[in-house]
């Protein structure tokens, strides 16, 4: 069955596009153009249009231009959000990146027990972010928090890790490098294993050291799934919010809020549709702005075979 | 390859250092690795240590590693503080349907996209690979604004907010994602079946049916966790939806129980133990697709 006889092949074949193979099409794509218009790529356009209006939802929308965008930009919550979630994007995506790397070089070797190490790396990947945000709430927590009273032996004084401005991102960081991790150390594994194993031998007869190999040969071959990853983490990041919510209850201050965080609060707490929808449009234009600026770096250090 | 590790043959042994090195280095970097091992799992030794303590140990300063008595009236007292069994019946629910409906209409468009040949089917399917780039957030308002004008009629507010629905019909509508991964899987099955069956008078249906989804198992396998596993630990949407705590997910309700347990760190830990034991299961369990599933989009990406 699997193998034709060439001319019936090539018969088959030609018959191109089929008589109703359009149609055909149309039914089985139905379900994800439906979702395409009024779910995704339709709504964003609609987005764009709701934050020229001010609408809380009771009253019909009035349209009052860029005003939006002009309130944004002048808006001090808003700015510390970005601020935030910038600073978030510049630490979480390349020190997990680095981490990642590091591990998957290590965990790549047979030793017996090395799948109970990899379960327990990826653990906290199929946890809810909930769930693990309460139990770094404990852990961080500053009156009997295991974090302070492990500190405490080594004779640090506690942090309120949760409270102190200057340490609530770090911490939160933290926390979301260590959820993150496994993932990345997955596609960086597959990554490892397919690269030719001759190519390495023959770096070794040419004698090159470990890390001239590791640089040469190695990392340049890694590429693609550093570049990857880069791009998971990095859309990834501009979307945090439920470690913020967890951690940051009642409500973020300045030191915490997200931008993510941020379109909650105004969409869903304010109920200011058009205010939250313009904030929507600049997490948009930001997310598209740095994939797009990654994409065009790749020529540059990204090698496909 | 040295005489001590006779069945070691992977990539990466590239060393050719001296054998005594080799040994030191390995146990160097078994160590490291055990140590980290042991640093990624303690906040869950932490948590289920927590969730069978008394109040007094859980403040005990020194800390208190293990309870002298495991409480696990702990864990009766957190399923009645809330009607957790009722969240956990949501989760459930929506996570199969949720599933359901991303094999279902993401295999369709698979295979349209990967076997059919039409007009726009590459504009088509390089918008489709834009949205997997569009965080959701940004879409939230007009998808809560469509919900909230759409017609309901078993709902308080006659439309959909307060109801599961905006939680799991978008799954019947395609989905970027699930979509790129089977689509990729499709291709890889050679296009002589799908002649040969069409020849033999069989419909692109038929094709699909009967030579692609059977084939596909693996891919749909890995799609199928994949997507139960976002689904369980969606976070935004139910907050955002669903009204009645009767009808709360396991991640919502575990935020409602934040609220109103502030400090009663056993029974928050004993909740959020509950939560993630079937994930933990589902992953133990189905391990490999875990594993192939985050390579295989690495690689094709």
């Amino acid at each position: 069955m699997a193998v034709l006889p060439g001319g019936i092949r090539a018969a088959a074949r030609r018959r191109g596009p089929l008589d109703g193979e359009g149609r055909w099409a149309l039914l089985f794509l139905a379900p994800t153009l439906v979702g395409l218009a009024i779910l995704s790529a339709g709504p964003i356009l609609a987005t764009l249009a709701i934050s020229l209006t001010s609408w809380d939802l009771l009253q019909a929308p009035s349209l009052v231009g860029i005003d939006n965008f002009v309130a944004l930009a002048s808006d001090d919550r808003f700015l510390k959000a970005l601020r935030n979630t910038f600073f978030y994007t510049a630490t979480s995506v390349p020190i997990g990146l680095v981490i990642a790397l590091g591990l998957a070089l290590a965990l790549n070797q047979t030793i017996r027990g090395i799948a109970w190490i990899r379960t327990a790396y990826f653990l906290p990947v199929v946890t809810s972010t909930i769930a693990v945000a309460l139990v770094w709430q404990w852990i961080l927590s500053p009156d009997a928090g295991l974090l302070n009273q492990a500190l405490g032996v080594l004779g640090i004084a506690p942090r309120k890790w949760l409270v102190e401005p200057t340490l609530i991102m770090p911490s939160i960081v933290a926390m979301s490098i260590w959820q993150g991790l496994g993932t990345n150390v997955i596609i960086f594994l597959a990554g490892l294993q397919a690269i030719p194993t001759e190519l390495i031998d023959a770096a070794s007869v040419d004698g090159a050291a470990r890390w001239a190999r590791f640089r040469h040969v190695v990392l340049p071959l890694l590429t693609p799934s550093i570049f990857f990853t880069g791009v998971l983490s990095l859309i990834a990041s501009f979307q945090v919010f439920d470690q913020i919510f967890v951690l940051q209850r009642p409500r973020p201050t300045s030191a915490s809020i997200t931008v993510v965080y941020f379109i909650y609060e105004n969409g869903f707490k304010f109920f200011r549709m058009g205010y939250a929808s313009a904030a929507s449009w600049v997490l948009f234009l930001i997310v598209a702005f740095f994939t797009w600026l990654y994409f065009r770096g790749q020529a540059r250090w990204v090698h496909y075979q | 390859m040295s005489v001590l590790t006779p069945a070691v043959a992977p990539p990466t042994t590239l060393s050719p250092w001296p054998r005594r090195w080799r040994t030191v280095r390995r146990a160097v970097f078994i160590g490291l690795l055990v140590a980290g091992g042991i640093l990624m799992t303690v906040p869950f030794l932490w948590m289920i240590s927590t969730s069978l303590k008394t109040r007094a140990e859980v403040f005990a300063v020194p800390t208190v590693l293990l309870p002298a008595i495991p409480r696990f009236e702990n864990y009766s007292e957190m399923w009645n503080a809330l009607p957790f069994a009722a969240f956990f019946v949501n989760s459930v629910k929506l996570a199969v349907l949720n599933t359901l409906g991303t094999l279902l209409s993401c295999s369709m468009a698979a295979y349209a996209f990967a076997v059919l040949r039409f007009p726009f089917r590459g504009p088509l399917f390089a918008l489709l690979l834009v949205t997997l780039i569009i965080p959701f957030q940004v879409v939230l308002i007009p998808n809560f604004i469509l919900y909230r004008w759409l017609p309901h009629p078993f709902s308080e507010s006659g439309n959909w907010i307060g109801t599961h629905e905006p939680l799991w019909v978008g799954a019947f509508l395609g989905g970027a994602f699930g979509t790129f991964l089977l689509r990729q899987f499709f291709l890889s099955i050679p296009r002589e079946l799908a002649d040969a069956a069409r020849v033999d008078g069989a419909n692109p249906w038929q094709i699909y049916r009967l030579i692609y989804l059977p084939l596909a198992t693996p891919a749909l396998a890995t799609l199928a966790i994949f997507t139960f596993m976002w689904s369980w630990n969606d976070f935004i949407n139910p907050i955002i939806y669903l009204r009645d705590v009767n009808s709360f997910t396991l991640t919502a309700g575990l935020s409602l129980f934040q609220g109103q347990y502030v400090g009663k760190w056993p029974l928050l830990m004993a909740g959020a133990l509950v939560s993630v034991i079937p994930m933990i299961i589902l992953f133990v369990v189905a391990q490999r697709h875990f594993v192939r599933g985050i390579a295989m989009t690495g690689i094709k990406g």
